[in-house]
């Protein structure tokens, strides 16, 4: 056992985890951060998707010790309480979710994309989600969706 | 009359929840006194088997291990009761469950996969159905190995052959397809008084209750299946995978049991896509019309039928395509070999017979030097067309629109025209 | 082998006391997108974990004299960003934004992709046509070695259970000058390379090849180079009729080395295609 602490969402955690715990099993089994999904253990599908430090990682491929003193940003940290973040907004509107669960991953290195590059070409946002499988939507409604949220995040912008 | 949804974009009822993470699926249950569940699968396609479990369930943690000799009633299957919930005396393909060790943690379980004692004996497999169909073959199961033949006809086979100034005959294959749904199979069961509550994605839960009650031999009613949110299927959860060990463990333990599959689990746990085998000989005459077909399609369903009769039979049925042909004769066979065994997906047997009818259109227009596409317009269903079953389609056949639309997208594509 | 400890040193000396320490039951992590696989599947096993990903010195780009000098612990991520790197040295990023998806980028290191010695390595092709050198550090000081006498066989280095490799490093590419790089994979994200083929080559002034170095991935036991293929070039010019021979001989040598394999029907024949894009390549950045 061994104690980290480390920045969750926001919020500042101390807790124990097992040496072999990888970061996905701290979120998901130990503070039940459970938007955080596993679909491959070995960083093919990008479900586990989280932002370190404001990066995207596959979660199932950061052993949880390595996690000490980072930012980290699951689904759960994205959006504002009730309201939701325009790319949540965009996902819902453009019939982008289907089954679901490879959405946390999928708006988490949408958000890593528009923070670093807020109006993407199509191309560009397939670049982005290159990492993520999905395999009910053929793609096409989350780049769509994706797009849609550039853009509500400029006219955010321009009346802020 | 005025629609109020029909013709709008509706948000889905599950979308929040979705983009949110707050969606919940099985994996992401968990409850207090819970203990996790692992499945000891077979390594070899074919073989007798013995196993022993005592060395395992010394193991700190290790809560019980059950094998066959704790289940009631030890078959399960949605057409044909052919699995086992748990191998007795022989395994019929890699992957088949043998056991399920029930432990305080992940780490014991796995670590009691490993000291579980199986003897194999291996016996000869047969992983080709064409060969799996000779009697001599080895059997999969105790009875042939041809378990369903579906069989239609429509006019005069040989004269029809004798009429066509083209004929065209191949073969075509096509593979074994895993869903590969995003979400691994994950389930929790628990007691709630005297019933079994198993809280698993499935796609089938009214049936998964039916066969979780025969199998431990309880009344229905004692029987709850809760199907929370679902990451993709495809038609791979419409078999049992885990709900009977989860349902049996709990109900022996008396505490909670979940178990999740690993992505390599997953993909020996359930079924495929059928491979088909498909001889076609099709003709044509000098104008362009389809006279005869004839076709053999051999799917093999692996080590289990799952829905095998049902999607042969549809294989069959959609033979010729959507086209009309008024002398048809076609066989179409399930065949069980030690092969992954195979089951619902996406088109249901519908989907393979295209790969085969329209290479023979495109060999059959070359051969006629026609246009393939006013080769197909010729050919294909229209309103009043009788198919190869004999049901006459009176209603809705946009095909022909449809071809013609292709046609216009097609040219309009400088580049490539693909 | 369970994992008992883990260690994140902040310096390359504490890595080294560590491994020193631990020897053979200590395994490196940094960006562990190949290690935790494999130890969560047994095909590797340490009871000890050093992290080196809060190794600063580890994470730096620099140029010293005429080497451009890039630290292990560097992302391929930030190999793609690098302003040191744009343009003249497109062949590397391009071999940088090849690999994984941008998840694994952004962890993944250009330590952890020479150390493991892939076949498959999507770094290490352009690394061996620059003629790279890396600089290990262990307790007794620091050493210097080729990549090329690094790799000893798929997945095996020249590198001591106490030593760290601390950077790779390679000559600055001069205006005649160019490194090109091509990726064969079946899908464009996450795919493990079927063949990546690196090209650095050095333009005369009559426009000839004065030098060339091919180093190719996925076509033998490690990355490797083509010399024979190397030595057809040098003092030609490069025109479509001694490419089109320079290919014909790579094929012959690919299929020679794949013998008895069921890719090497595929992979003589696409190896032509992958090289001739590469060698364009490095003769469009021979221009920067």
């Amino acid at each position: 056992m061994k104690k980290i602490a480390l920045n969750i969402n926001g919020e500042e955690y101390v807790v124990d985890i097992n040496e072999d715990m990888r970061l996905i099993d701290l979120l998901r089994d130990k503070l039940h951060f459970t938007g955080t999904k596993e679909g491959c253990g070995e960083g093919e599908c990008g479900a586990c998707t989280v932002i370190m430090d404001g990066e995207t990682v596959n979660s199932c491929m950061v052993l949880a010790f390595q996690a000490e003193g980072r930012e980290i940003i699951t689904i759960e940290g994205v959006g504002n309480g009730e309201a939701l973040h325009p790319i949540q907004k965009a996902f819902l509107e453009e019939g982008a979710v289907q089954c679901g669960f490879c959405i946390p991953g999928m708006v988490l290195s949408a958000k890593a994309l528009l923070d670093k590059k807020p109006a993407p070409t199509r191309n560009e946002i397939r670049e982005g989600i290159s990492g993520n499988l999905c395999r009910c939507t053929g793609y096409n409604k989350i780049v769509d969706a994706i797009d849609k949220a550039s853009k509500y995040l400029k006219e955010e912008g321009e009346t802020k | 009359m005025k629609l109020e949804t029909v013709g709008k974009n509706i948000i889905r009822v599950d979308g929040l929840a979705k983009v949110t993470g707050k969606a919940t699926y099985p994996q992401d249950l968990y409850m207090d006194n819970m203990l996790y569940g692992k499945t000891l699968r077979s390594t070899k396609p074919h073989a007798n088997i013995k196993v022993d479990t005592k060395k395992a369930e010394k193991i700190p943690g290790v809560i019980k291990i059950l094998t066959y000799r704790d289940v009631p009633y030890n078959h399960h299957g949605v057409l044909f009761k052919d699995h086992e919930v748990f191998c007795a005396k022989k395994v019929r393909s890699i992957g088949d469950p043998i056991a399920f060790v029930v432990a305080t943690c992940e780490k014991t379980a796995t670590k009691a996969l490993e000291e579980i004692e199986v003897e194999y004996e291996e016996l000869e497999a047969v992983f080709d159905p064409i060969k799996a169909m000779d009697e001599k073959a080895p059997k999969v199961h105790d009875k042939s190995n041809i378990i369903y033949k579906y069989q239609l006809r429509r006019g005069d086979i040989e004269e029809g052959f004798k009429q066509c100034d083209v004929i065209v005959e191949e073969e075509y294959k096509t593979s074994m397809v895993d869903h590969a749904f995003l979400q691994p199979e994950a389930g929790i069961a628990y007691l709630e008084n005297d019933t079994v509550v198993v809280c698993v994605s499935t796609q089938y839960p009214h049936f998964d209750q039916l066969e979780i009650a025969e199998a431990l031999k309880i009344p229905l009613d004692k029987v709850k299946v809760i199907n929370p949110a679902v990451g993709g299927a495809f038609g791979g959860r419409e078999d049992i995978t885990m709900q009977i060990h989860l349902a049996l463990a709990t109900r022996l333990i008396g505490r909670p049991v979940k178990a999740i599959y690993t992505r390599q689990e997953s993909f020996v746990a359930h079924s495929k896509r059928h491979p088909m085998i498909m001889r076609y000989k099709t003709g044509a005459n000098r104008a362009g019309r389809l006279i005869a077909m004839e076709a053999t399609i051999v799917g093999d369903t692996g080590a289990y039928a799952s829905w095998a009769i049902n999607i042969l039979r549809k294989s069959g049925v959609h033979a010729t395509g959507p086209y009309e042909i008024p002398n048809v004769k076609v066989d179409s066979y399930a065949v069980y070999t030690n092969n992954p065994f195979a089951g619902a997906m996406r088109g249901f047997g519908a989907t393979q017979v295209p790969i085969a009818h329209e290479q023979q259109m495109d060999i059959l227009a070359e051969r006629l030097n026609i246009d393939p596409i006013r080769f197909r317009l010729e050919n294909c269903f229209k309103k009043g067309s009788t198919t190869a079953t004999g049901q006459i389609l009176e209603e809705s056949i946009p095909l022909e629109r449809t071809i013609k639309e292709v046609e216009k997208q097609m040219k309009k594509s400088v580049v490539g025209g693909v | 082998m369970e994992i008992n400890e883990v260690f994140k040193p902040s310096k390359v000396e504490e890595a080294i006391k560590l491994l020193d320490h631990y020897q053979e039951t200590s395994k490196i992590i940094a960006g562990g997108t190949d290690l935790i696989i494999s130890l969560r599947e047994g095909k590797e096993s340490a009871s000890v974990i050093i992290d080196i990903s809060s190794i600063k010195e580890l994470k730096e780009i620099t140029k010293r004299e005429d080497w451009i000098e890039i630290g292990a612990g560097v992302t391929f991520t930030k190999v793609v960003n690098a302003t040191m790197l744009q343009e003249k040295y497109k062949g590397l990023i391009d071999a940088a934004a090849s690999v994984g998806s941008p998840q694994i980028r952004n962890a993944a290191t250009v330590g952890g992709n020479i150390c493991n010695a892939s076949p498959a390595a999507d770094f290490i092709p352009p690394l061996l046509a620059l003629e790279a050198v890396l600089v290990i550090a262990g307790s007794n000081g620091i050493r210097e070695i080729k990549l090329n006498d690094f790799i000893t066989d798929k997945g095996k280095v020249a590198l001591s259970k106490n030593e760290l490799l601390v950077k790779v490093k390679f000559k600055e590419l001069k205006r005649n000058q160019g490194l090109g790089f091509n990726k064969l994979g079946l899908r464009k994200a996450l795919a493990i390379s079927r063949i990546c083929t690196s090209v650095y080559l050095e333009i005369s002034e009559d426009s000839k090849c004065r030098d060339m170095r091919i180093a190719n991935g996925s076509l033998g036991r490690h990355g490797l180079r083509e010399k024979v293929v190397e030595n057809y070039f040098k003092g030609k010019p490069l025109t479509s009729e001694t490419i089109e021979i320079g290919s014909q001989l790579l094929e012959e040598e690919v299929n020679n080395r794949l013998q008895g394999r069921s890719s090497a029907e595929f992979k003589r024949e696409a190896v032509k295609g992958v090289f001739t894009v590469a060698l364009n390549k490095a003769i469009e950045n021979s221009r920067l």
